[in-house]
């Protein structure tokens, strides 16, 4: 992965609900770019559109106007079938409320998105224990997700994100779940991960923990950048 | 492909009281269809029974027009012939000859238009129910030429019992002129269908074969298969063969079409039948799936976005709707087959109900049937997987964004 390449391109991005007869503006007009292996928060508080516009670089929803590219590709463009295979491969989920499925295990978990992309059973199995193991739950293979704690589920559904080594992770509300102690082993497992893979982290929080980890906080409020810091990588 | 199985097998199993409600429900609705196909299939054997075994046979041979105009003259050609060739084939098991003419039956109390027939009592038994149907005296015990059994209801109206005796009066064949004589009643029987017990006379055949002037000749001869299922086999040289000479062979179906046309009307009624019960299935898979599907639209938001492409989220659901349906077949295949076993054992008593013109003589069984239990199960399995095919178009439909925001 090439650093400092923009993975995130925007331009003019916007997004226009109909709620009971009347038009939201979740996303005005954004221009936004990250670059390759960025640790940024998108912050700010609720309503200001921070879901919106991560689902809108994502793919999952599409915008009223403008464009997205990630990874050069033009993603606004592409239809449904392009559009799951583009995110299958180039981009890792993290929910906040762990969303791992209830009735596969740790390991089916994990190895889903490897075997939607074909990946041998093999090949598999040894990426699934070598990121147990990155993220410290080495042994819970066979457990199904409600036999963990919130922070286990976590960790397994960051595995889970980041097992097909996809360029860009997004990550909405990944704290917001979890005791500040977990929260914060948690996200310095992220950083670590960040700094030893390159992968792109891109947050949508409130979490003051995640701000303080990120190299860039970006502020959203009422649908429009009202702040981009940029903080040292140090 | 597994993958997709084992994920539709374990989430079906994630609400185990809904999943066993849903196959309770899918399953009666199978179950219901089996019992109602055996419970059909034994009406059938039930009502060809009645209506072959008391009387008529499984196949008749009769001289041309006989049938139509019942005119004593119309005897069969070639009687020894035809005797002798059925003796010799291979496919009967039984056969008896008959004369058959209508007469008026006298008592000193009344009287009554009768059909009398004359009959080989020896033969007859295999043919007939006359023997096992008497209530009163005798089934042609003695050997006196006036002896003759009556119906019990013939009896009633007429006011007479056992040893009265009463006078037959037919017209003879050739000349038309009246021929009498006086029988003494020697057995009374009750078959419980009212045109037997009120209009029907036995008498023994060299009597009314002398009455009715016609020497050593019959009117019809009634068969009994060693396989009744051959009198369907319209297509056998067996029709042909006793259909020369100018008689006609003739099988039950023909000799008793309504029969048929109410065959015809049952399986009419199981289509429809199965399709009001494939019609509460549909919405019970319809309505499992979609309650499923909501309870987990946060998941199937999650499994869309990490990748999966809409016809995977199809498949899963199919499968789901797949798993559904194997769980209800082997509900309903259980619940059937007690059903079945327990009434072929019990039994339901339609004796003495008369339907489409025949009454029913014997006790109704269920019928086991194989495609009760291979017809059956694999249409609700594909009914079930294509039903399931809305609420999977559904979820492949939906929108991620939409999915994931209404379950936080």
């Amino acid at each position: 992965m090439e650093n400092g390449k923009n993975i995130i391109v925007t331009e003019k991005l916007k997004k226009d609900y109909k709620t009971d007869g009347n038009i939201v503006h979740a996303v005005k007009n954004i221009d936004f770019t990250v670059k390759s292996g960025e640790f940024t928060a998108i912050v700010g508080p609720s309503g200001s559109g921070k879901t919106t516009f991560l689902n809108l670089i994502s793919g999952l929803d599409t915008p009223t106007a403008g464009k997205v590219w990630l990874n050069d590709k033009q993603i606004t463009e592409m239809n449904g079938k392009e559009l799951s295979d583009f995110r299958r491969d180039h981009i890792g989920f993290i929910f906040q409320a762990y969303n791992l499925i209830p009735v596969l295990t740790v390991k089916e978990n994990i190895e889903y998105i490897m075997l939607l992309q074909g990946i041998t059973k093999e090949d598999r199995y040894n990426n699934v224990m070598n990121i147990l193991k990155d993220i410290g739950m080495e042994g819970y293979e066979k457990r199904f997700p409600p036999k963990l704690s919130g922070g286990q589920q976590q960790r397994v559904a960051i595995a889970r994100a980041m097992v097909s080594k996809p360029e860009l992770i997004l990550a909405d509300e990944p704290t917001a779940n979890l005791d500040q102690k977990t929260g914060a082993e948690l996200l310095d497992m992220m950083r670590e991960l960040n700094k030893k893979t390159g992968m792109t982290f891109l947050f949508s929080t409130h979490d003051p923990m995640v701000m303080e980890r990120a190299d860039r906080v970006v502020t959203l409020v009422d649908g429009q950048i009202a702040k981009d810091e940029n903080k040292s990588r140090e | 492909m597994w993958f997709y199985i084992k994920l539709a097998w374990r989430n079906l199993f994630r609400n185990k009281r809904r999943t066993i409600i849903a196959g309770l429900a899918i399953g009666v609705g199978l179950a219901s269809m089996m019992f109602t196909d055996s419970i059909m299939i034994g009406m059938k054997d039930s009502m060809i029974g009645s209506a072959t075994d008391s009387f008529l046979g499984e196949a008749q041979i009769h001289r041309n027009g006989f049938r139509l105009t019942q005119e004593a003259g119309l005897t069969i050609n070639n009687l020894e012939d035809v005797v002798a060739s059925l003796k010799a084939e291979d496919v009967v098991e039984n056969f008896t000859t008959r004369t058959m003419s209508f007469g008026m039956i006298t008592s000193p109390a009344n009287f009554s238009a009768v059909m009398l027939v004359g009959i080989d009592p020896e033969s007859e038994r295999f043919l007939s129910q006359i023997d096992e149907a008497i209530q009163e005296g005798s089934y042609f015990e003695e050997e006196n030429e006036r002896d003759i059994v009556i119906g019990s209801e013939l009896a009633e109206l007429l006011e007479i019992e056992l040893g009265d005796r009463i006078v037959i009066t037919v017209a003879q064949a050739e000349t038309g002129d009246l021929s009498q004589e006086m029988f003494r009643i020697s057995g009374i029987y009750h078959f419980n269908i009212k045109e037997m017990d009120v209009g029907f006379a036995f008498a023994r055949l060299p009597k009314t074969q002398e009455m009715l002037g016609i020497g050593s000749s019959v009117h019809e001869i009634a068969i009994k298969f060693k396989d009744m299922t051959f009198a369907l086999e319209k297509d056998s040289p067996f029709w042909e063969r006793y259909s020369a000479f100018d008689n006609e062979a003739l099988s039950w179906t023909e000799i008793f079409p309504a029969l048929n046309l109410i065959f015809g009307m049952l399986g009419i009624t199981m289509v429809i039948l199965g399709a009001i019960l494939f019609g509460i299935v549909a919405f019970g898979i319809i309505n499992t799936l979609f309650m499923s599907l909501y309870e987990r639209l946060f998941e199937f938001g999650v499994i869309r976005a990490v990748g999966t492409r809409p016809g995977g989220v199809r498949k899963i659901v199919l499968f789901e709707a797949g798993s559904l349906s194997l769980v209800s077949i082997f509900i309903g295949t259980v619940i059937g087959l007690a059903l079945i076993f327990l009434f072929k054992k019990i039994g339901i008593d339609y004796r003495g109900i008369e339907f489409a013109g025949t009454t029913i003589t014997e006790m109704l069984y269920p019928v086991l049937n194989i495609r009760q239990f291979v017809i059956y199960p694999l249409a609700t399995f594909l009914f079930t997987v294509l039903v399931g095919f809305y609420p999977a178009i559904v979820a492949s439909k939906m929108s991620i964004s939409d999915a994931l925001r209404k379950s936080m």
